[in-house]
């Protein structure tokens, strides 16, 4: 009994495990998509964020390092995605789809270039440790959930709490209100001074700063080896801007999200155990091919978008102005 | 304080659109404490200067004085700082936002606003409100607001940032008659208290009724700046056109066939789900004009859809020439020879396609009745050209893009194509909307010769003076509702505002007649049923 | 108020006059009118050397010398190869998936429809035909060109079918419903390449695992020693005909009316419902004959088989701003940039054929940078006002 619990235990841990990767990267959108720009390009950047936040904190032995890079690099793709849309007034969905292009091309490219000098995950033994689990007293010790939800590494703590504070921020502050009133009717914003330019690349900005950690996270979890045919990113990026509408462009309701789709990425890996540890409830999992449970979080993503729109969401919180370039003088 | 006489002062301001000189070394003056109103046709140039007052356009050239030192103002932010504020016709609003938190939004004010957003900031801004004189719920969504409730907010708004120069660009446009009066009542209290006006308008009865002064642009151009108490309607229509004009509008008699559209108990829903027509009813007969009048948003644009087959109509009939054409899809009802122009805010949104040439415009309703595979592009190239020459249509070619033409060019190809149908019915809405003067007068005579050959047209208008000077007789929608149809020759602008409001219902005034039922309707009593059974299925 | 505010206004008057010279506050973007066609080229020319320059340096950086690698990629390999005919064909063998995928995407992009799932539907394609491939080894090799064709084409316009209905029955997302489409395509590729069961069309006999290999190539026609096989020449009737569906044909012009302006179509009387799943079922069915002619001219499918050119389609789409002749002329330029880059490869083991992609995108930012340059310009408030102003006073004084 005490050997199902311990895998209903790791099942759970590793569900968050696998979720938070995808709340980064969703906040990140719902960042950029409430100052009025749709972000195709969350694959890309969450790429380019992962292969240089990996060789930096590798190379700097330093998990701080990893995070920082991967953020900067994650910003200075945002500053592309907002010098194109923003300044040179071009298609949102054209520059994302260019960035992701990009962006996954220059990850294959840097890691094929690197080759044999690829760098080992378990030799950076300092950032490996800086994300050993951290114990949170007391709701540690709750059996069963207590290891699975309230013991984990650093990264899980940052982003579950960051997701807390942009909701606080979006819904709570005067400055959230205005980065809202861009999304909603730049025009409007425009007139009572707010500068609609800097507000959108601060947040593209910051989003995709988000995005780039979330990129890194992902290739942590894949213990950092680089393979020349799949990518770390393998398509979380298009998922995490599906999620965007299941959380109704709110940070808070993304961490629900993300753990929905945690569940299945995780049943990905665990349902050969799990249909061990519970032949008679969970047996049938075993007959189930694995390529289903890999394509199952699209899947799901597919049949909640569909769900989406047949419900017609009337209280969506989509920014008005999403996806349409502002320009001042338009007449 | 400087001791400048003037408020504002523009110096050789000039302002280009790509090859459209927009505004042309325009010199401007508004002086401290009065209202001045700017006067052009549309197109003259008028909005294009005061955005640059406000900051939404920077000109070419020229310079701007503010209380008689020169001010750069390159943002909206540096027109608020300026102590300039605008109410711009299409409101800069957000929607899904209270009415406090439009206000707050904006640059901070020091102590007056907090970091977070705190419960106490709606008596904050209610306590604002009311201290303008003015009474608004600053709790209430903009999206929930009528349009004079959201005009309030505008001038609150700028009056919250300090704005001692206040523009309003066609604040009456929208307004009934009631509203427009509370307000000049509003505009001549502000006055009062020291702040300058300066009020865009084309209407010459309000221009005479409010302002003190009266600055004429004409194509781009400053032509004077006149005493209101020292000036005529006329001399003003003069220096607006640059020459005389006989301002009549014709009513041409016209012997009336029998109903050749009859709507009755007509109920509709609007996109978001609400009631938009409600168990309406009217008729139109063959060489008649009938307007139709009320407050945007009255249900006109369901009503010109539901007509065109474009919206679902959820009860009652439309009886086309004694057959009911309810529930049928567009194009049939364009086969029975009822077109619909409708002309919404963007006047490309609906009926042209704007990237595409004239003549792709001009086949428009007419490419599926040739026969095959292939477009018929000559047919497009000969009419697109027979109607540029009768329409007198100044454009390059035939191949030219709609959305390249001048606003009067595009609305003559979409009437010039409708009437290319041979129909008899016109549904037309707003097609003077966005034209000058010459233009609307074109668009007048258009639709006078096609009542005169027996069309019968639905003409959905703004400007009451038009209406009731080119339509045979005006139907008044309030909510939807239909409040009464007047004759045009009998009716007042006072009763008919009255009924836009809804404070007035003449539906059932006379005896034995109900206003919108014709005495010769083709409708049997027992009939209707039959028909509205039809409808429901 | 009216008290306090003369104050208040007054101060912030003179931060606007200290901001006064800042010279950022003096210059705006206006919008050019339109830009002749020789213009246009010229700035997209700069973008794409400019493109070419990043590349260059991406190369040095690795101790590349960027004059070699781009004369050896953009030969194609036909330097100095012995079998020249080798290059071309397997050349063409790129060029048509991509050509087809591009003018597909393009029909559905005119429409403002965002098909993104080329992939997957390529695969579809690829993967259906590969059925009938497998199934009729025996086949005429006409006749089985044909079957492929229809069936590839069936299955994938089907799919494309069933996004278009969500769309436009419940305005589903139509930019992540094909996204998903793509990898939930590939994971059933994955399947049926791993699976061991009878029912398995690809399980044969004669081996352990599936096969997704050796079955009937392509036919061609043999032009000296040059194959040129079938498919080159369908594709190009393909790009005409759609160039000539969208010009002058009634279809055509109503997907151009719909792609201008919904609202305009819905009022002319066209049923915009049917025009989007008629063009979406053709974009998607055209992707998944891509996808059969793929399968067919290497005589085997894979994973990767569709070489990205769901992505790339939609690059080349734009970069021709949806123009019929600018496919066609764009596709074969970004074909010698992936193929060139490739056969270099081999000569370049640390350069793989993602520098590709990575050009690629580099040339679309770079045009749409251009494009900015091209349609903006950049101008200086207040010189003229300024003189103006000078002349006028001058003038003042010859008055007085």
């Amino acid at each position: 009994m005490s050997s199902s619990m311990d895998v209903i235990t790791q099942f759970l841990f590793h569900l968050v495990v696998y979720s938070i990767p995808l709340l980064y990267g969703t906040c990140g959108e719902i960042v950029v998509e409430r100052s009025g720009s749709l972000d195709l390009g969350v694959e890309g950047t969450m790429a380019i964020g992962a292969i240089f936040g990996y060789l930096a904190g590798c190379s700097a032995n330093s998990l701080f390092v990893g995070v920082l890079v991967a953020y900067i690099a994650g910003t200075l793709v945002g500053e592309v995605f907002a010098l194109f849309t923003v300044t040179f007034q071009a298609n949102q969905n054209v520059t994302g789809l260019t960035i992701t292009t990009f962006g996954v091309a220059l990850y294959f490219f840097m890691g094929n270039a690197m080759g044999e000098k690829w760098p080992v995950l378990t030799k950076a033994d300092r950032m490996v440790k800086a994300l050993d689990t951290i114990d949170i007293p007391l709701l540690s010790d709750i059996p069963v959930v207590g290891k699975a939800f309230f013991s984990h590494n650093i990264l899980v703590y940052i982003g579950v709490l960051m997701a807390i504070l942009l909701w606080f921020y979006f819904e709570k502050t005067r400055a959230g209100m205005r980065v809202r009133a861009v999304g909603e009717n730049p025009a409007a914003a425009d007139s009572l001074g707010i500068n609609v330019a800097a507000k959108k690349y601060q947040h593209i900005m910051l989003g995709s700063g988000i995005m780039g950690i979330g990129g890194l996270y992902m290739g942590l979890n894949l213990g950092g080896t680089f393979e020349g045919s799949n990518c770390w990113i393998n398509g979380y990026g298009w998922i995490a801007i599906a999620l965007v509408i299941f959380a109704n462009w709110s940070t808070a309701r993304a961490i629900l999200g993300t753990f929905v789709f945690g569940f299945f990425r995780t049943l990905a890996v665990y349902y050969g155990t799990l249909a061990k540890t519970f032949p008679k409830v969970l047996g049938w999992l075993d007959n189930i091919p694995s390529q289903f449970f890999s394509a199952l979080p699209f899947i799901v993503t597919l049949v909640i978008l569909i769900m989406d729109s047949v419900r017609k969401n009337k209280h969506s919180n989509e920014p008005a102005a999403i996806g349409v370039n502002y320009y001042r003088e338009d007449r | 304080m400087s001791d400048s006489e003037y408020a504002i002062e523009l110096r050789h301001i000039s302002k280009h659109f790509g090859s459209v000189v927009a505004n042309k070394d325009i010199n401007l003056t508004l002086r401290k404490g009065e209202i001045l109103a700017l006067l052009g046709e549309n197109g003259s140039g008028k909005t294009t200067l005061m955005n640059m007052l406000s900051g939404i356009y920077k000109p070419d050239a020229g310079s701007i004085y503010i209380d008689g030192e020169k001010t750069l103002i390159s943002s909206p932010e540096d027109a608020l700082k300026a102590g300039i504020g605008m109410v711009h016709q299409h409101f800069k609003l957000i929607n899904v936002f209270s009415a406090a938190d439009n206000i707050l939004i904006g640059s901070s004010k020091g102590s007056e606003t907090h970091a977070l957003l705190r419960k106490s900031r709606y008596s904050q801004v209610n306590q604002i409100i009311h201290d303008f004189g003015f009474e608004l719920d600053s709790r209430k969504i903009v999206a929930n607001m009528s349009v004079s409730e959201k005009q309030t907010l505008e001038i609150v708004k700028v009056l919250y940032y300090g704005a001692k120069t206040i523009i309003l660009d066609e604040p009456t446009a929208v307004l009934t008659v009631q509203e427009t009066r509370k307000l000049f009542e509003v505009l001549k209290k502000m006055k009062e208290q020291g702040h300058s006006i300066i009020i865009i308008t084309h209407k010459l009865n309000e221009v005479m009724e409010i302002s003190d002064r009266v600055a004429i642009l004409r194509k781009g151009q400053y032509i004077t700046t006149v005493n209101t108490s020292e000036t005529t309607e006329k001399e003003l229509t003069e220096l607006m056109m640059g020459r005389k004009v006989d301002l009549e509008i014709e009513r041409p008699i016209v012997e009336k066939t029998a109903p050749v559209l009859e709507i009755r108990n007509l109920s509709v829903k609007s996109d978001e789900g609400n009631i938009a027509l409600d168990d309406v009813s009217f008729y139109l007969r063959g060489g008649e004009i009938l307007g139709v009048a009320g407050i945007a948003g009255s249900g006109q644009k369901e009503l010109c859809e539901a007509m065109a087959g474009l919206r679902k109509i959820e009860r009652g009939v439309v009886l086309h020439k004694g057959e009911n054409i309810a529930g049928a899809s567009p194009e049939e009802i364009i086969a029975k020879g009822v077109t619909m122009s409708f002309v919404p805010e963007d006047r490309l949104g609906m009926g042209l396609a704007p990237s595409l040439s004239i003549a792709d415009n001009v086949i428009l309703k007419k490419y599926k009745q040739s026969k095959g595979f292939l477009l018929d592009k000559k047919r497009g190239a000969r009419e697109a050209q027979e109607i540029i020459d009768k329409l007198e249509i100044v454009a390059p070619s035939v191949e030219t893009p709609v959305r390249k033409l001048s606003g009067g060019n595009v609305q003559k190809v979409l009437l010039g194509r409708e009437i290319a149908i041979d129909p008899n019915v016109i549904v037309t809405a707003y097609p003077v909307r966005g034209l000058d003067i010459n233009s609307s007068y074109a668009v007048y005579d258009i639709l006078n010769q096609q009542k005169k050959t027996g069309v019968g047209i639905l003409f959905v208008g703004e400007d009451l003076d038009v209406m009731l000077a080119l339509c045979d007789k005006i139907m008044v929608l309030c909510h939807g509702k239909l409040m009464g149809v007047v004759h045009a020759s009998k009716a007042s602008k006072e009763e008919i505002g009255l009924m836009m409001t809804g404070a007035l219902n003449t539906v059932h005034q006379k005896r034995g007649k109900t206003a919108g039922i014709a005495k010769d309707s083709a409708i049997v009593e027992d009939e209707i049923i039959y028909q509205e059974e039809e409808v429901n299925v | 108020m009216s008290q306090q505010e003369p104050l208040e206004v007054k101060g912030l008057r003179k931060q606007i006059n200290r901001g006064k010279n800042s010279l950022a506050k003096q210059f705006h973007l206006v919008r050019k009118s339109r830009m002749k066609l020789w213009q246009n080229a010229l700035y997209i020319l700069i973008g794409v050397v400019v493109a070419l320059a990043i590349g260059a340096a991406i190369l040095t950086s690795l101790d590349i010398s960027a004059i070699d690698y781009y004369s050896d990629m953009f030969t194609i390999g036909l330097v100095g190869n012995a079998y020249p005919e080798r290059a071309i064909e397997n050349f063409l063998v790129s060029y048509v998936p991509l050509l087809i995928t591009s003018l597909a995407l393009a029909l559905s992009f005119k429409m403002r429809f965002w098909n993104i799932g080329g992939e997957g539907q390529f695969l579809i394609g690829a993967l259906t035909s590969a059925v009938i491939a497998i199934k009729f080894p025996g086949l005429n090799p006409y006749l089985m060109l044909l079957l492929m064709s229809v069936v590839a084409m069936l299955c994938s316009g089907v799919t494309g079918l069933a996004i278009a209905r969500l769309k436009t029955k419940y305005n589903t997302n139509e930019t992540l419903a094909t996204l998903m489409i793509n990898y939930i395509a590939l994971y059933v590729v994955t399947f049926f390449g791993e699976t061991k069961a009878d029912w398995n069309f690809f399980l044969r006999t004669d081996s352990e695992r599936p096969k997704f290999t050796s079955f009937t190539k392509m036919p061609f026609v043999e032009i000296g020693d040059f194959h040129l096989q079938i498919s080159v020449l369908v594709t190009l009737l393909i790009a005409t005909g759609i160039w000539f569906y969208l010009r002058y044909t009634k279809q055509g012009y109503e997907i151009s009316v719909i792609g201008d302006s919904r609202r305009t179509a819905t009022y002319a009387g066209m049923n915009v419902k049917r025009i989007t799943l008629r063009t979406m079922f053709t974009s998607a069915a055209l992707i998944g004959l891509a996808g059969a002619f793929t399968a067919s001219s290497s005589g085997c499918i894979s994973t990767n088989i569709t070489n990205n050119v769901g992505w790339t389609g939609i690059i080349v789409a734009w970069l021709s701003k949806l123009s019929i002749p600018g496919i066609v002329l764009s596709s074969f330029l970004i074909t010698i940039l992936q193929f060139g880059c490739r056969s270099a490869s081999s000569l370049y083991p640390s350069i793989d054929s993602h520098f590709a992609d990575l050009l690629q995108g580099l040339i679309l930012f770079a045009v749409l940078a251009a494009d900015f340059f091209a349609n903006y310009k950049v101008v200086r408030i207040m010189s003229a006002g300024e003189k103006q102003e000078e002349q006028h006073e001058d003038k003042k004084e010859v008055e007085s």
